[in-house]
């Protein structure tokens, strides 16, 4: 690979975000009505409740993507009251087992982020690409082997 | 390493409950063909009951098998199994006035790793051998040492194992098949519609199986060790179980099937649960 490649191929990378329909995905809307500027890596799926967001979707989206970032209401204020609570416990315990399995802590991301947070869901999304970015090559479990 | 003592005392009781026609069935353990493993065995005539063993090769978790028995069945139950009947109780999958428990300390010469409850926690009658009876609040968090050595490692070597390991699967379930918190009536692995997974054993399709399983199981999984037994191909399964039950304990100060009146950790929630993953991975600025 030559430089310029390698920059198409770090252009390239993909970011699945799944985005509570409450909070998270309005602060997204936000975002791009405010005219925030962030890069064009991520690829949202609107999910109705970050609790709706199973641990498998994670490690799905993973066969085809470089990262994935969850994000829902903050705590407290979550449209059904408990959703973000009960997917924070999912998400420590899939996130201590991914870091335990030698997934780097970079990949698999979760923010909670409000409808008002257009800002700060450009800056999450800015930094997130760019930490994406300096990792290695994903190998999408295994199927894609580093050259 | 059989206690005779203790056998004919459980087979006594067996033969008791049948005689008296309190149960219809026993589940117990006789021997097996293969010489130090002894199987399940399911004993209704009283005269049966002479062939129950309770020996080093009981290391099977017997409660797996009360979910599907519909007679009025005894169950004879080590420290493991009597914690997943716990779990199964306290999720519904099974009546406690259905089932008479015989209760013995956990037989096996080479006890799992850090044990502390070789006897079970519930029982109708616990057939005494002098073993210690721990009570549920002095059973200190547990810290496994495969996991403590294995964070040593850099999370390349870490990653290498663990696609080493998941590479022998083959996908057979006998883990799944086998475990007593893994009763649901479609796995995850097997839902077509949609799809999750290939039915492959390609790494990608084995990893995701590993984890996910691992997660399903967390904070419900006792440790009862009969996944990585019943492998076929020696995947070392207990390595993430153990890792998922650190975890549980020391964010949530849990460990399943010890109580009665137990919530399960994700069940339930606090709202100032710790939030470990915006520490490490970004987030809050
Ligand atoms: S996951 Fe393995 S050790 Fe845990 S309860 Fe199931 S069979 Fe036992
Ligand atoms: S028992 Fe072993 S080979 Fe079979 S599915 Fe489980 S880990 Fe794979």
């Amino acid at each position: 690979m030559n430089a310029k490649d390698e920059m198409d191929a770090k252009d390239d990378r993909k970011i699945v975000a799944f985005l509570c329909n409450w909070c998270s995905y309005a602060g997204a809307d936000l975002a791009g009505i405010s005219r925030f500027q962030y890069p064009p890596n991520i690829r949202v799926v609107r999910v109705p409740c970050s609790g709706r967001v199973d641990p498998l979707f994670i490690l799905i989206a993973l066969k085809n993507a470089d990262a994935v970032l969850t994000s829902g209401c903050h705590p407290g204020d979550c449209h059904y009251t408990s959703g973000n609570l009960v997917a924070r416990r999912k998400f420590s315990l899939l996130k201590s087992l991914l870091d335990f399995v030698g997934v780097e802590p970079e990949r698999v991301q979760f923010d909670w982020i409000s409808a008002a947070e257009g800002n700060r869901f450009a800056a999450r999304i800015n930094t997130l690409t760019d930490q994406v970015s300096k990792l290695g090559v994903w190998d999408r479990w295994g199927s894609v082997v580093d050259d | 390493m059989t206690d005779t003592n203790t056998l004919s005392k459980i087979q006594e009781k067996a033969r008791r409950l049948l005689e008296d026609g309190k149960v219809e069935v026993v589940i117990g353990f006789a021997a097996g063909t293969v010489p130090g493993k002894s199987t399940p065995s399911f004993i209704s005539a009283k005269e049966d009951c002479e062939s129950l063993v309770w020996d080093n090769g009981c290391s099977l978790n017997l409660a797996k098998y009360v979910l599907k028995e519909k007679r009025k069945a005894a169950i004879i139950v080590k420290g493991c199994d009597s914690r997943s009947l716990v779990n199964l109780i306290t999720e519904n999958q099974i009546k406690r006035e259905n089932l008479y428990i015989i209760g013995a300390a956990c037989p096996l010469s080479a006890s799992c790793a850090g044990c502390q409850v070789k006897v079970p926690v519930i029982y109708d009658e616990l057939i005494e051998d002098g073993s210690e009876i721990r009570e549920v609040s002095t059973i200190a968090e547990r810290r496994y040492d495969d996991v403590l050595e294995f964070e040593k490692l850099s999370a390349e070597e870490r990653k290498a194992y663990v696609y080493g390991e998941v590479s022998k699967c083959i996908r057979c379930y006998a883990c799944r098949n086998v475990c007593p918190a893994c009763y649901c009536k479609e796995c995850f692995a097997e839902k077509s519609l949609p799809q999750w997974i290939g039915k492959t054993t390609d790494i990608g399709d084995n990893l995701i199986f590993h984890l996910i399983r691992a997660l399903h199981v967390a904070g419900r999984c006792v440790d009862c060790g009969s996944c990585q037994r019943a492998c076929p191909m020696g995947v070392n399964l207990r390595l993430l179980n153990h890792k998922l039950l650190m975890e549980v304990g020391s964010l949530y100060q849990f460990e399943a099937g010890l109580k009665e009146d137990q919530i399960l950790p994700l069940n339930t929630y606090q709202y100032d649960d710790p939030q470990p993953f915006l520490a490490k991975g970004g987030g809050h600025e």
